[in-house]
């Protein structure tokens, strides 16, 4: 009888876990990270470069740790493919090594430490304002270079000289994002931002130059997006307010959601969304559709720019992942081509000094046809100088305006 | 006056998901005294399911709510077969070990099997409407009055049939309740059939209000939990009351008081709670 009992719930077991898989829209498959080392037709031996990675890759942010690391894969991929990148007459294969820091600060340091031990990096990537900060109190001393992926221009502003910082920085946007707001919907503003570090200091760079310009700040208070079941709430005592104009932000998808909620209120003014959000996702969420977004500001979806690498880049993307890039997945991408350019311009893959001096003849030297973004060069603090870019939505379009190349 | 009424409404609809999720936590810890941590995997798990029937078999939303009660009522029962009561005469941690390996465990197969992606549940009840000045949407009424009927539904099952009696019995003497010849496995099973579909319930009817992602779980469980020990663990009217308490204290103490600090208000609600009633509102009354 009990074998009988166990038998049973054996076969249901095995019923649910096909039932589940069945369910799933599409079986995905891990990939490994490991790149065999193609030995080149010379017959000299081809090296192998690793390159770490620390960001989220499970729990609440994963799915912004997978967008950033699929840049960092098709890049690897294509230049491993077409058998390495040479550096004063020898040839390297790169390979990444990526590790899980839950976008954990403490975690990314302790992968960083890892990294650096264990297989001697030079180069780490980290998708989080706060495992850059983490690293960045060793990372002269153990000599690597944090390839750090945030818009906080405070990561490169601390005189570190081993950082680079790849997004562009979100205070160049605060200036124009208030004005063209301020010019079409009003003076009063009511602050929504995540209740994140990076929200934080987004709504303190925004406040100044927002009552500067004249305007008022009604409502001011964050959203959780890591406890808020329901954003209706602080959304109604937001709107009591009257504001003329909404900052909100955070991913692209909840944000998304705050969004119609403030509609669904009744809320018809315009929106200042922190360059976390991408205006084509949150357009996704909602049923593809730019209707709710009229009046909203942001940074340019990247399957609206146009630059000479852009477009195979997003057919490439599309026909492995199924969807359209977003930016995160695209700055990865050329960042490790000038990171690879810096190594070629400098002449040496372990002299940290020379390759960040060389950082900027890198982005230079960017190949045309990889220029998914266009970059201007590196700073001396080691920010990218990408063009200022910023989209609005009008009439249920997006527009585009800033500099050009 | 309007902000009051519409902030009363908002804290409805939030302690409603909240009774849900805590009536089945607090079923199962009635009667097997385990504090199910794994519920939340459960509610995740219930999400998925929902949503996948829509897409994947294009089933109505109702139907897919069914299709995943059952599967999450199935899912719980074999929680129950496989992993709490081979260990039902272990040290009492290790129920508790087990039910954090197994959320660590579901939370990982819904990322292999469905992806990180935040994914959004379209309902047919998205469209908003305003009532007596309150501005809401067709879901919004619509998780009110399912948890309303759940609730009516799940008092009628415990009171009027022969099996809820039994679960009763079960929670109030378990000797007594295996003297009189009741089967202790057949109504652990049943328990955790229902506290599962209730999960499912609740993911299903909330979900297309918020999003769809491997972390759904968690922000719920924790605040679960926080009712059934305002409620008294192991109380159904305790978990109702707390879950109105919690709901509406977070609206109004976010408008009265600041949004910041609303969770602090919540928990402070829960330490006086505590102080003047430890065992919770309802803990004697059991049902």
């Amino acid at each position: 009888m009990n074998t009988f009992k166990r038998g049973l719930f054996l076969s249901l077991l095995f019923i649910l876990a096909i039932v589940l898989v069945a369910c799933s829209e599409d079986g995905k498959e891990t990939k490994n990270d490991e790149e065999k080392a193609p030995v080149s037709t010379e017959g000299s031996k081809v090296e192998e470069l690793t390159i770490g990675y620390t960001g989220p890759l499970s729990g609440p942010a994963a799915f912004y740790g997978e967008e950033t690391l699929k840049g960092l894969r098709m890049a690897a991929e294509e230049i491993n493919d077409s058998g390495g990148f040479e550096v004063d007459g020898q040839k390297y294969t790169i390979n990444l090594s990526t590790l899980d820091d839950k976008y954990l600060p403490n975690e990314a340091a302790a992968n960083a430490k890892r990294l650096v031990q264990e297989q001697d990096t030079k180069f780490i990537y980290t998708p989080h304002s706060g495992g850059v900060y983490a690293m960045q109190v060793f990372n002269e001393m153990e000599d690597f270079i944090v390839m750090a992926y945030t818009s906080e221009p405070g990561v490169t502003e601390t005189g570190n000289k081993m950082t680079v910082r790849i997004p562009p920085r979100y205070d160049r946007y605060i200036e124009p994002f208030t004005k063209y707001e301020m010019e079409r919907f009003g003076k009063k503003i009511a602050f929504l931002p995540t209740a994140t570090q990076y929200g934080k200091d987004w709504a303190d760079s925004l406040r100044p130059v927002w009552e500067a310009n004249g305007g008022e700040v009604v409502f001011d208070e964050s959203i959780d997006f890591s406890k808020d079941t329901d954003f209706q709430t602080i959304m109604t005592n937001a709107l009591a307010k009257n504001p003329d104009v909404l900052f909100i932000g955070g991913p692209s998808q909840p944000t998304a959601l705050v969004l119609k909620q403030a509609r669904d209120l009744g809320f018809e003014g315009g929106f200042i969304i922190m360059d976390q959000a991408k205006l084509d996702e949150i357009a996704a969420v909602l049923g593809g559709s730019y209707d709710l977004l009229e009046g909203v500001i942001s940074t340019p979806p990247l399957v609206t720019s146009r630059y000479g690498g852009t477009e195979a880049f997003i057919e490439k993307y599309r026909s492995e992942n199924d969807k359209d890039p977003g930016s995160e997945s695209g700055f990865h991408y050329i960042s490790l081509y000038i990171l690879v350019e810096a190594m070629k311009a400098a002449g040496t893959v372990d002299d940290t000094e020379k390759i960040m001096a060389a950082m900027d003849q890198g982005a230079k030297n960017l190949p045309e046809d990889k220029e998914v973004y266009y970059i201007q060069g590196v700073d001396d603090d080691g920010g990218f100088l990408p063009l200022l870019r910023m989209a609005y939505v009008e009439n249920g379009e997006i527009v585009q305006m800033g500099e050009e190349k | 006056m309007e902000l009051l009424l519409q902030q009363l409404f908002n804290g409805l609809t939030l302690g409603s998901v909240y009774i849900l999720v805590a009536i089945g936590l607090t079923l199962v810890f009635g009667i097997l005294h385990v504090p199910n941590f794994a519920h939340g995997a459960l509610y995740l798990i219930g999400g998925y399911l929902t949503l996948m029937a829509m897409k994947g078999l294009g089933v109505h939303y109702f139907v897919a709510i069914i299709i995943s009660m059952i599967s999450v009522a199935l899912i719980a029962i074999l929680m129950e077969r496989l992993v709490f009561n081979p260990l039902r005469n272990a040290p009492a941690i290790h129920d508790k070990i087990a039910a954090i390996g197994m959320v660590l465990f579901f939370d990982a197969l819904v990322s292999l099997i469905w992806g990180n992606d935040y994914q959004r549940m379209i309902t047919p009840y998205g469209d908003s409407v305003t009532i007596f000045g309150i501005a809401t949407s067709y879901q919004r009424i619509l998780v009110i009055v399912v948890a309303v009927v759940v609730v009516i539904l799940l008092q009628l099952f415990l009171k009027k049939t022969m099996i809820g009696a039994s679960i009763i019995a079960m929670a109030q003497n378990r000797e007594g309740a295996f003297l009189v010849g009741i089967n202790a496995n057949a109504v652990a099973m049943m328990t955790f059939a229902i506290s599962g579909a209730l999960a499912a319930i609740a993911a299903s009817i909330s979900s297309p209000i918020n999003l769809v992602f491997p972390a759904m779980g968690h922000i719920v469980i924790l605040k679960a939990f926080v009712v059934v020990i305002i409620g008294g663990m192991g109380s159904v009217p305790g978990a109702i009351i707390g879950g109105l308490i919690l709901g509406i204290t977070e609206s109004l103490g976010a408008t009265y008081i600041s949004n910041d600090y609303k969770d602090m208000i919540a928990f402070l609600l829960l330490i006086i709670i505590m102080t003047v009633r430890p065992k919770g509102l309802f803990a004697k009354g059991v049902y």
